[in-house]
């Protein structure tokens, strides 16, 4: 077993300073079922119930950007962060650290797991009510609600809403009911759900950074590239669905855009679940498209680059301590070579080894 | 300069024919023996049956007997361009080869000729022996014109016809009959053999001025047509600008003056290029990172 240099971990550590670069910090047991009810990736999730704990390393890209958040003027425009990088260097992961920074800082978190999940395997797609000619989709709308209630339980009765909302001549939602009281109402009833995640994320949009109660939002969106783009769904008549014909994601999009203050958009690009995008794409323009590139832009890209040597002992130690590497020849340096050798310090090629070993 | 080539054509072809078949058929009068495939007793009536006197299933009243193949009744010095005038799938009881194709299953032999699909589905030229390719070529010869006499040297063509245009057919089997290569032609001429400089500059000038004139339908060219991109008027140029505006960089004020000076800056002009970079050079690690900081700059970070 090395002792060289021993990485710390503990609870003490809030993981958001420079000097712990490369150390793991752990995330209270409390905070998963809140914060990430569906964000992480699920080996990931694997990870956390096997290890009964989990640690996040502390990484370049997530530092920056916490440090972008923590000296941004919210009185401008929001300003938009893309994190891009091969396949399985830490994206989704550095998205999730700095998704749990902002929650313990208080923000409202719009945490948006997958938006590729939102154009591909509808089962049911209907027509929108509210526009004639967009689809609703009610699944994936009722469970995103479900999600974002868990996590923003606090929030939910401090907000109120300032226009009403008519959804059938019997219900209407009334101005100044709290927010929790239409997210309920579109958990329960499934087929308006997707024109409440619309009124949800307009309210937002309006009332972030407002001077009276105001909080602060950050839109986390995983695999953005998927808002733009082509769809496998399918209307009746068998032509393709165009991805502005969603309301979700008509809403979304809206989201993104730099019109609204008091808060950030953090995206990340995904190449795994993009449809239509060759397995080598990983820049941003080639996974966003022209017109994804220019509905984003200004924004700022965010590099995540494959673990850097220090970052790889790290994980290598940290592995070693759970016991997590039984093989003899792994824990000697040949063996470690060997791991640099085949995973190249790719996180998740890293990842995927060490669980055979 | 033809003729030369089909000869050439034709003896090539011979030869491809020879070491196909194996047989010398460029000499039909030489009385080579073969063996014929055909062999055995196929004349009995039975057929492997029992006779059921014209009852029970595969029984078909009145059926006519499959007589003799015709190799059986071939001369060896027939005409053979009657028995294959144009392309036709092989007919093995029409070709008088002893020909074999197919995997040898158990170590055995190529299969015969007789039923055999694989030489059915290949292509084959025994419709284009040498003695048909000369009787087309007889019969094209008064459609015809004589090779000039006098170009007899390929200097002599060069001279005279200096300027050479090259144009290429495809030919392939796919679901479309179009090729994008064959829109491609290359004019070749050489440039120590202009004998008329002064109507080659004359030719040029007249180009150079007709390229400046504009045509009415120029004017519905469209963002997807422009070669190469151009920040202004861009989806790009309109949000920096509805951004900084908004940021109210340049302090209160709004209208034409405003968005001179924003476009005036150092910093904008960076993030100007940086885009066009992005766009006209496509993606790579470098350009990015330019954005990256043209981003950061601009925005004041």
């Amino acid at each position: 077993i090395l002792k060289g240099q021993r990485y710390i971990y503990s609870t003490r550590l809030s993981g958001d300073s420079e000097q712990h670069q490369g150390q793991y910090y752990t995330v209270p047991p409390s905070h998963f079922h809140t914060v990430f009810p569906h964000g992480l990736p699920p080996r990931y999730q694997q990870q956390v119930k096997t290890f009964n704990e989990g640690c996040v390393m502390v990484r370049q890209p997530a530092l920056e950007l916490i440090s972008h958040l923590k000296r941004a003027d919210y009185s401008k425009p929001t300003l938009r962060y893309l994190l891009y990088g091969v396949k399985g260097s830490g994206k989704t992961m550095s998205l999730c650290h700095t998704v749990h920074y902002c929650s313990t800082q208080g923000w409202l978190v719009l945490h948006i797991p997958d938006a590729h999940l939102w154009v591909k395997n509808c089962k049911e797609l209907l027509p929108s009510s509210y526009h004639a000619s967009r689809f609703d989709q009610p699944i994936q709308a009722s469970n995103w609600l479900r999600n974002f209630r868990t996590t923003n339980e606090n929030f939910l009765s401090k907000i109120k809403l300032r226009q009403r909302y008519v959804w059938t001549k019997r219900e209407s939602t009334e101005e100044g009911q709290p927010l929790g009281e239409l997210v309920d109402m579109g958990v329960s009833r499934v087929k308006s759900s997707s024109d409440v995640v619309g009124a949800v994320l307009k309210e937002l949009r309006l009332q972030a950074g407002g001077t009276e109660g105001g909080f602060r939002l950050a839109v986390a969106v995983d695999g953005v590239n998927g808002l733009w783009g082509r769809t496998t769904l399918k209307k009746e008549d068998k032509s393709p669905v165009a991805p502005e014909e969603l309301t979700l994601v008509h809403n979304l999009r809206k989201m993104i855009n730099n019109d609204w203050c008091g808060g950030a958009v953090i995206a990340t690009l995904s190449q795994t679940g993009s449809l239509y995008a060759p397995s080598s794409a990983y820049l941003p323009q080639e996974l966003l498209g022209e017109e994804g590139f220019d509905s984003m832009d200004p924004f700022i890209p965010v590099p995540v680059s494959l673990y850097s040597e220090k970052e790889f002992e790290s994980c290598y130690l940290y592995y070693l301590d759970r016991h997590w590497l039984q093989h003899p020849h792994s824990q000697t340096e040949e063996g470690k070579k060997e791991l640099i050798f085949l995973s190249n310090r790719n996180p998740s090629v890293l990842e995927r080894l060490c669980a055979f070993l | 300069m033809a003729a030369h080539t089909l000869k050439k054509s034709i003896w090539s072809l011979g030869r491809i024919h020879c070491h196909i078949y194996g047989v010398n058929v460029r000499n039909p009068l030489n009385r080579a023996t073969y063996a014929t495939a055909l062999s055995t007793n196929h004349s009995s009536q039975n057929k492997g049956f029992p006779d059921r006197g014209n009852k029970g299933p595969f029984n078909r009243r009145s059926r006519r007997e499959a007589g003799d193949p015709r190799t059986d009744r071939m001369p060896v010095d027939q005409d053979w361009t009657t028995v294959y005038p144009t392309a036709t799938p092989f007919r093995q009881g029409s070709v008088p080869l002893p020909v074999r194709m197919g995997f040898p299953v158990k170590k055995g032999v190529p299969p015969e000729k007789k039923g055999n699909l694989e030489l059915i589905k290949i292509p084959n030229f025994l419709h284009l022996t040498p003695l048909a390719i000369k009787k087309h070529c007889e019969a094209l010869k008064p459609f015809c014109t004589e090779w000039p006499s006098a170009l007899d040297t390929g200097a002599k063509c060069d001279e005279h016809f200096p300027v050479k245009v090259e144009c290429k057919d495809y030919v392939s089997a796919g679901t479309s009959l179009r090729n994008p290569s064959a829109r491609i032609v290359h004019l070749r001429v050489s440039l120590s053999a202009c004998v008329n400089y002064d109507y080659a500059m004359y030719l040029l000038t007249v180009l150079y001025h007709e390229s400046w004139k504009m045509e009415a339908w120029e004017s519905e060219k469209t963002v997807a047509d422009m070669e190469e991109y151009s920040w202004e008027d861009s989806p790009s140029q309109k949000n920096i600008m509805s951004t900084l505006v908004r940021m109210q960089v340049a302090g209160e004020g709004e209208g034409e003056a405003v968005r001179e000076e924003l476009l005036g800056r150092p910093e904008v002009q960076e993030y100007r290029d940086s885009v066009t970079r992005l766009k006209n050079e496509g993606e790579s690690e470098s350009s990015m990172h330019q954005y990256r900081d043209a981003v950061k700059k601009v925005l004041n970070l």
